[in-house]
């Protein structure tokens, strides 16, 4: 059996290299670019940057380290290795017990590879802790709140319309956050339940947001862009599908956001005369567990997908949409979600009042469209486990026909 | 020694003393009775590794019922809910039910045996710490009646390993897990600081004469400093549970929000437990790596006081770098400064035994056998995870990298390559010694391979991973996020190391029932623990040797003669002193222990409320549960700390009913 051994390893390493060319060329790229969505290797903003420079800093440190030590280790194991039966037996060899001055030597060699890193990090440390002094006038402030399982985003400094009488209020946001282009962004972050953490990896590290503790930092997009954001702190059952996006607009398009996100929510003309005999509603397709929610189109050019949920969708029934209306009142819809203007002022959902304009819902999860809106609507504990809408549905014994789905979901994407 | 006192040994022939019935030492010396009433540190060392290779087992399951979800996006192998029990179960599992006693194991096995000692200092206190481990381990893991029998509210814990408050909240988590994973690592705690204090007072007070404290073996000098950290940390993650434990039940406020309390200070608690945890974790591992190395090089430990310093280095900075888990809690400047800089500190003491390990390799003649394989696996796998380590201490980068798969990737580096591919190898290495046979190299190295190749195809996609921004602890994954290859590699590499822990698992209990029998001493050891006959004798030495060296073995066998000559001085002076002395068995640690798991299941797994029956049965078993407990430690002390002599024939059995034997009686 021990001759066999030395073949077998041979005949496995070459195996093993061949496996592994075959397996490099045919596989999936993006594995080794690390380009996705949440890449912390290509980031859009100067604290992912920093972050990143500190990172390739630490990285070639350590690199040129473990090649040197690796190689004398390497060669430690090939030029000393008993090669044959003889060299088993022979005679041990010298017994030495160390040397001193080499081993002064490596630790002084270690401190100062150390220093290297420190410098930068240090550094690093001052500049992302918070806006630069320079910067603070033009930095615009935003508060994000974890809930389990979504986001809210707050804009201290923009007061919206909360009724017909004009009374005001700062304006809340769900799970999208919008925020302008080229500007330091310092965000507040709070949580009302459990520990969550922000995470928008192209644009900064995370931070965490914990019960009775007031942490803050920031973060600024280059240029305009859509950014994927996640909560990184373990928060119970749906950790997972805790997600959000922040939008980076320029000045002039975050403006004409603003504007419409002020307003109180759109309201429709009712037609006079209810629509007669509308046309039977199909059943919604059965969704597989955890099934993905959103489009290879969407996916390709987000932004843009974004940018045309802005304007009112191209085809709309007002009746449904009326309809749709009063059953957010009638299932209770409104004890937890707020609509400006709708009378619906609940707090312990997202803001829904120009929910029409988000492109994506279930916090960042899925894609916001009829056919997944709908999904949500008929079940949510299917797509976010343990969540509070379906406890909700639950507890009170809400249940939705297909009708109502249509009918709801008509009303909820006409919230522009 | 007075020879008058009472007889108190145990022989067929000799009466046992006058004592009350309740009282009769348990005699066995085979069969479950031997097992369950045994003292013997190598007894209770193997029954350590028994349970934490089967806790072992069960971590690896959950880990590959964890990469089955994981191996595709969008997977439905394992609900949300039962997702997240899996990864706090497997973390809870793998550090206090597989890693720490598996090192236990050794502690009690070896360290005796590396000192010149016949047991530990309090043989029963040592079962008794055995007893309350398995006692934690039945409570940690007796949650699991929830999914497997449908019972409402029992679940395993799900609220991670490191149970951040107030998700672990009675509002946050209503059910009984929580409490079943406070009382469970309370029990381990309590076992871990019995043992530890038994581990210290051993080494301090019990190693043979010459055996001076920088002629201790390294992997007793890290039992030693590991036993210290133990004493000194646990206390941290008691107070914090007992803290939990209170806000769960009695109403108080510590981490409760509502009532002002601070989360953070949980985490505090926890960390400044949690990563000296992690020193207690790599610590064992670099010892038996520092036995390996030289004995297979066939050379001295390059650098031993260096060795030793770093390692005690190591165990004192390890308790100024907690706050390193907290990057992201947002500790302001000058804290994060200072926590970064001490953790680049901890990275000297550990770089120093690389070198040194590389020292000891130079110039020696490297044997390449399956425990040196499973050695040489470790520095290079423990290499990469430091330099991940490293990477870390970085803040402002390591706010990228925390609760990113990166952390993953680092942390199963050092944990897998390192304390398991130590453990393994010290499996391996001692083997011989514990059961008289060999595994063989072919197949001993074949699972090495697997393992390796098995282990780097799982982890080191996951670096890749955490870059690419996907966080842990999520079940499920979108595919448009480019990480959909990186997590089917390292699903299948799961599976590939899974095999390779079968094999190697199969390999062993072949070896142990068939393998090829082998004499004393088959590597050409250097340490006491090779100079016994295998596996060892109850009595471990016959005669307690003599040390003059570091490497104590290695000086016995070039100088012989003058070995021998002592030996017959202090074999003459111990037989008339009355011979081996021996401590009896005892049935009250077991009982204890039981006492504590009633204490652990009754305290737990009821509610506590006045209008339910719950709360007659959670008193009434915790009341019941403690007067057992204290039972056993009143009968413990009553027994006193009287034992037996053996003789030894010129073959180091003992001789049954020799007629003149002198007794330690009650002293």
């Amino acid at each position: 059996m021990r001759s066999a051994l030395p073949f077998l390893a041979r005949v496995g390493w070459v195996l093993g290299a061949l496996a592994g060319l075959l397996f490099l060329s045919g596989c999936d790229l993006k594995f080794w670019r690390m380009d996705g969505h949440q890449s912390t290797m290509i980031v859009e903003g100067p604290v992912a940057r920093s972050q990143l420079s500190l990172f390739y800093v630490t990285c070639w440190v350590t690199l040129v380290i473990f090649i040197l030590v690796g190689g004398v280790l390497a060669y430690t194991m090939w030029r000393f290795r008993a090669r044959t039966e003889a060299d088993e037996r022979a005679e041990p060899p010298p017994q030495s017990h160390g040397n001193p001055l080499v081993e002064i030597s490596l630790i002084g060699a270690s401190v100062l590879a150390l220093v290297i890193i420190a410098v930068p990090t240090l550094t690093a440390i001052w500049y992302t802790y918070d806006v630069p002094e320079a910067e603070k006038k033009n930095a615009y402030e935003v508060t994000a709140t974890g809930h389990q399982w979504w986001f809210k985003f707050e804009y201290p400094s923009e007061q919206a319309a909360v009724d017909s009488a004009g009374a005001k209020a700062p304006l809340v946001t769900g799970n999208e956050l919008v925020i302008p282009a080229g500007r330091p962004i310092r965000i507040n972050v709070r949580t009302i339940d459990v520990i969550h953490s922000f995470w928008v990896p192209k644009l900064g590290g995370k931070i965490d947001m914990i019960p009775n503790r007031a942490n803050f930092f920031w973060l600024q997009a280059d240029k305009p862009g859509y950014f994927w954001g996640q909560c990184a702190e373990y928060c119970g059952d749906s950790h997972a599908v805790m997600r959000f996006r922040v939008i980076a607009l320029d000045e002039k398009d975050f403006a004409a956001w603003k504007e419409k996100q002020l307003a109180l929510a759109r309201s429709v003309a009712v037609p006079v005369a209810p629509v007669a005999a509308a046309t039977p509603v199909t059943a919604l397709r059965t969704f597989k567990t955890n099934e993905v929610g959103v489009s290879e189109a969407f996916d390709r050019n987000p932004l843009e997908a974004w940018r045309a949920k802005q304007a009112v969708e191209k085809v709309e029934n007002l009746a449904l949409v009326a309809q749709g209306r009063e059953l957010f009142a009638a299932k209770t819809c409104n004890a937890c979600h707020a609509v400006r203007g709708h009378g619906a002022m609940g707090v312990q959902g997202p803001d829904l009042t120009h929910f029409g304009a988000r492109s994506t819902l279930a916090a960042g999860l899925i894609e916001n469209n009829p056919e997944q809106l709908r999904r949500w609507l008929r079940d949510p504990e299917s797509v976010k486990p343990g969540n509070k809408m379906a406890k909700a549905y639950r507890d009170n014994k809400i249940t939705l026909s297909d009708a109502e789905q249509v009918a709801l979901t008509a009303y909820l994407l006409s919230l522009k | 020694m007075d020879t008058t006192a009472k007889t108190a040994y145990l022989t067929k022939d000799d009466a046992v003393p006058a004592q009350p019935k309740l009282l009769a030492h348990p005699t066995a010396k085979a069969g479950l009775m031997s097992w369950l009433t045994t003292v013997d540190h190598k007894r209770i060392g193997f029954l350590y590794g028994v349970f934490a290779l089967f806790f072992f087992l069960v971590g690896g399951f959950e880990a590959l019922l964890i990469r089955a979800q994981l191996m595709y996006p969008n997977g439905t192998v394992l609900s949300a809910q039962m997702y997240n029990t899996m990864f706090t179960m497997h973390g809870t599992t793998m550090i206090f039910l597989a890693v720490m006693p598996l090192s236990a194991a050794f502690f009690n096995y070896i360290m005796p045996l590396q000192i010149g000692a016949r047991d530990v200092a309090f043989p029963r206190l040592n079962a008794f710490s055995l007893w309350t481990f398995v006692a934690g381990a039945i409570v940690l893991n007796i949650g699991w009646i929830g999914p497997i029998f449908g019972v409402d509210g029992h679940n395993a814990p799900d609220a991670g390993w490191y149970g951040y408050s107030p998700l672990t909240s009675k509002q946050f988590n209503p059910g009984h897990s929580v409490d079943y994973w406070v009382m469970g690592l309370q029990l381990l705690g309590v076992a871990s600081i019995a043992a530890s204090l038994n581990f210290i007072v051993t080494i301090i007070n019990m190693r043979a004469p010459g055996m001076t404290m920088m002629r201790l073996p390294v992997f007793t000098w890290m039992t030693l400093i590991t036993a210290f950290l133990i004493i000194l940390s646990f206390p941290a993650i008691t107070i914090a549970l007992v803290e939990l434990m209170m806000d769960r039940n009695f109403g108080t406020v510590f981490f409760e929000v509502s009532g002002g309390g601070m989360p953070i200070l949980w985490q505090h608690l926890f960390w400044v437990f949690g990563h000296p945890e992690v020193y207690i974790l790599i610590l064992p591992a670099m010892g038996i790596i520092s036995e390996i190395l030289p004995t297979f090089s066939r050379k001295p430990l390059f650098g031993y006081p260096i060795v030793v310093f770093s390692g005690a280095c190591i165990g004192f900075l390890g308790f100024a770098v907690w706050s390193h888990h907290m990057f992201t809690t947002g500790m302001g400047t000058v804290a994060t400064a200072a926590f970064a800089l001490a953790t680049m500190a901890i990275a000297v003491p550990t770089g120093v035994k690389i070198f040194n390990w590389i020292g000891t390799m130079w110039g020696g003649r490297l044997m390449m056998r399956t425990p040196m394989m499973f050695a040489l696996g470790f520095v290079w796998m423990f290499m990469i995870g430091g330099f991940s380590g490293v990477m870390h201490s970085a803040a402002p980068a390591d706010t990228q990298q925390s609760d990113s798969y990166f952390v993953i990737a680092h942390f199963h580096y050092v944990l897998i390559g390192g304390s398991i591919f130590a453990l393994l190898a010290g499996i391996h290495y001692w083997f011989p010694l514990m059961f008289g046979r060999k595994v063989s190299e072919f197949w001993g190295k074949l699972s090495f391979w697997i393992i390796f190749v098995g282990f780097n195809v799982t982890f080191f996609p996951m670096h890749f991973l955490g870059l690419n921004g996907m966080p842990r602890r999520t079940f499920t994954y979108d595919p448009n996020l480019g990480w959909n290859t990186a997590n089917y590699i390292a699903s299948i590499g799961a599976f590939v190391l899974g095999l390779g822990i079968a094999v190697y698992f199969a390999v062993m209990i072949y070896t142990y029932y068939k393998g090829e029998k082998v004499g004393r001493d088959p590597w050409d050891g250097r340490t006491l623990e090779w100079s016994i006959p295998n596996p060892p004798p109850e009595y471990n030495f016959r005669v307690i040797p003599t040390v003059h060296d570091r490497d104590a073995f290695w000086y016995e066998k070039n100088h012989r003669e003058q070995i021998a000559a002592e030996r017959a001085v202090a074999e003459k002076a111990e037989g008339a002193h009355g011979g081996v002395h021996m401590p009896f068995n005892s049935i009250w640690p077991l009982v204890a222990g039981f006492g504590l798991l009633i204490v652990g299941i009754g305290s737990t797994a009821f509610d506590a409320k006045w209008d339910v029956p719950g709360i007659h049965w959670k008193l009434g078993l915790a009341l019941l549960g403690g007067l057992v407990t204290l039972v056993g430690i009143y009968l413990w002390s009553l027994e006193g700390n009287e034992g037996y002599h053996l003789h030894l024939d010129r073959d180091g059995k003992p001789v049954k009913g020799h007629g003149d034997d002198h007794s330690h009686g009650k002293q």
